[in-house]
């Protein structure tokens, strides 16, 4: 997340032989079955905790992308982005979080409008997904045998983006935009036993997540 | 505020709204029977729970008077914190200790801290297990008749005979396993911990001394009749006695239940088990002694306690519990374990022993062994034996944990709420 917040900050001062450099900041709203069941069984079986643990749901997402000069209408570039997702409920003696933290890195075909449309912009973004996923009981890493409670998984994502460009100044200009993609998602045993300290009990290791995002991008062009 | 309208598609619970108005009947007020009881309480569903013995816990119980801490005289040991029961003692604030005592061998007839050969490794294999006993298994890789007693301990802790356990299923059913491997005791004991936190809110459901006969469930109401012809009613049964009753017929099927269920019944073993403790007014002896011939496994049963009287457990399983029965009195399965604890430290054990207390649960009619293991060629067993039946009976127990974690009180608990979660979804289908 460090490292990120400091590339967003030295944009301005690279020089680049790209087109473009973006960055943008949204909001992230995520569907996953499995993750839902886990979590669902999870409050279901505990009647003892009062405060039910939020599915993971809502989520923060950052990105970078770097599009390669074209003269073509349709631009090529590459994309990395990171989301965090969490789930805090506190009951007394026991306050329970899930972070969720994900990693795409991928290839970005872009299509820009013409004419009345101009301004409009469509990105196509095929990336590669890793995830981990920790757990915290009473603000501290649940630990058992000596090792943290922690799962990982990998997916392959694929996603739309549309944005509507405004210019700011000469070079830079802001674009909101919104975003939905869809993960086939592989995670490992462990994520049951995350959640709901079960392995096999809840749901097979695979999900579809699906994915849509609100948010603003900052363009820099060359 | 597009958040709380995208999340208001989604609850965040199963079944926040459960429309089933109908009657729940449990059969076993162990800690699945319990756990589905505070299950179904806390959704609003009618239950009530049938109990054979004249007192709830299962397997679970509790002795004071013996020592000057209260003795578990069944599930002692919390196996792993990563589990329901975990959480449980967390959100309580209970208070446990990890048992990571040492232990002694009896080995070529003395005391010894270490074996010459790791024998335990070889049962944490993962690859090229052959389905065949723990004692076969020992012998194809070498390990002798010296080693006989240490292999029952090892299969005296999953609660059976060294010749009946299979050493692949073992491991195949472990694979899921995900609690931890740390062991830990309470400081009062297990069966206060469940009384408390979840018997508590069912107690008003509990109907004890009440033997199951026969359960029909032939019609859309299903009629459960006991020992003594009184006829219950219900649309749902949740089935938890322990897998020897079930094995045993004493519970009659109307129509039978299918032949591929019974034949997984039968493939599930539970040996005989006692737990046997000594009290001492000196403490000669080491925290736990293993490979004994008349018993396998000894362990200080002070440790995670406040106080110390000075009491030796004995955890006898499999062939050494059925002979320790078979000698048909409590003093002199008292006297058999003194005579080789004697021989283990030179006439100490008679010398300051105190009293005794013998539980056992082979001889106790609603439970009659210990806790259930896999026996060789046992397959998906667990699986067929746990499935719904018409839509009407419900297995849970330790024994239908399916997930690895059979054997133990939190995969009980986890059968306990997997079956109101299949019930309430058969309900609604």
């Amino acid at each position: 997340m460090r490292a990120l917040f400091l590339l967003l900050f030295l944009f301005p001062f690279i020089d680049t032989q790209a087109q473009e450099i973006e960055a943008d900041l949204s909001y992230k709203y995520m569907f996953a079955s499995n993750w839902d069941k886990a979590i669902q069984t999870y409050n279901f079986s505990r009647p003892f905790l009062t405060e039910k643990q939020p599915l993971l749901m809502h989520g923060i997402n950052g990105s970078i992308s770097y599009i390669f000069k074209s003269e073509n209408k349709f631009k090529q570039g590459i994309n990395a982005s990171y989301s965090h997702f969490s789930s805090y409920a506190e009951n007394v003696n026991f306050v329970n979080q899930y972070n969720l933290h994900f990693l795409n890195v991928g290839y970005m075909l872009r299509h820009e409008s013409t004419g009345s449309l101009k301004g409009l912009c469509t990105d196509f973004i095929l990336s590669a997904l890793s995830s981990a996923l920790f757990r915290n009981v009473n603000d501290e890493p649940f630990i058992y045998d000596d090792t943290s409670s922690k799962a990982f998984g990998i997916g392959g994502d694929l996603s739309v983006r549309t944005s509507y460009s405004f210019n700011i100044k000469n070079k830079i200009r802001l674009s909101p935009f919104f975003q939905v993609g869809y993960t086939p998602y592989l995670f490992s045993p462990n994520t049951e036993a995350v959640i709901n300290q079960t392995r096999g009990l809840v749901a097979p290791n695979f999900t579809d997540v699906f994915s849509t995002q609100v948010g603003l991008k900052v363009r820099l062009r060359d | 505020m597009p958040s709380a309208l995208l999340s208001s598609c989604r609850t965040n619970t199963l079944f926040e709204d459960t429309s089933f108005k109908g009657k729940v009947l449990i059969i076993g007020a162990g800690a699945a029977g319990l756990y589905a009881g505070y299950i179904l309480k806390s959704k609003g569903i009618d239950f009530q729970i049938l109990e054979a013995a004249p007192n709830y816990g299962g397997r679970l119980g509790k002795l004071t008077g013996l020592a000057n801490f209260p003795i578990d005289i069944g599930a002692q040991w919390m196996h792993g914190k990563n589990s329901i029961v975990g959480d449980l003692v967390k959100k309580s604030d209970t208070q446990i200790t990890i048992d990571d005592s040492n232990e002694k061998y009896w080995f070529n007839n003395e005391l010894a801290s270490s074996l010459p050969r790791d024998i335990n490794k070889i049962f944490e294999e993962e690859e090229n297990i052959p389905d065949v006993s723990f004692e076969e298994f020992a012998i194809q890789k070498g390990f002798g008749n010296e080693y006989k007693n240490i292999v029952e301990a090892i299969a005296g802790d999953s609660g059976a005979d060294a010749s009946n356990i299979s050493a692949y299923w073992k491991i195949m059913e472990e694979v899921n396993w995900s609690a931890g491997d740390e062991d830990f005791k309470f400081e009062e004991t297990f069966f206060d911990f469940i009384e408390k936190e979840i018997a508590i809110h069912v107690q008003d459901h509990i109907q004890l001394n009440t033997v199951i006969k026969q359960i029909d469930y032939t019609g859309p109401t299903i009629n459960v009749t006991d020992a003594n012809d009184n006829a219950y009613t219900a649309d749902k049964v949740i089935i938890t006695v322990p897998i020897t009753i079930l094995k045993s017929g004493d519970i009659e099927f109307v129509p039978a239940l299918p032949t591929e269920k019974t034949t997984a019944f039968s493939k599930i073993g539970m040996d005989a088990g006692m737990k046997v403790f000594l009290k001492f007014s000196t403490k000669f002896f080491d925290e736990n002694i293993i490979g004994g011939s008349i018993c396998a496994a000894y362990a200080d049963d002070s440790i995670g306690k406040v106080q110390d009287d000075n009491v030796l457990l004995a955890f006898i399983m499999g062939q050494q519990a059925e002979y320790l029965t078979s000698l048909g009195s409590d003093s002199a399965i008292t006297d058999a374990l003194l005579q080789e604890l004697d021989t283990m430290y030179n006439g100490q054990a008679s010398a300051s022993f105190v009293a005794s207390h013998v539980q056992n649960w082979t001889t106790n009619p609603f439970v009659r062994g210990a806790y259930s293991y896999s026996t060789v060629g046992m397959g998906d067993a667990r699986k067929i034996a746990s499935e719904t039946v018409a839509k009407k009976l419900y297995f849970a127990g330790e024994a239908m944990n399916t997930n690895g974690h059979h054997q133990t009180v939190h995969g009980a608990i986890e059968t306990g709420y997997r079956e109101v979660i299949n019930l309430i979804t058969d309900v609604r289908k």
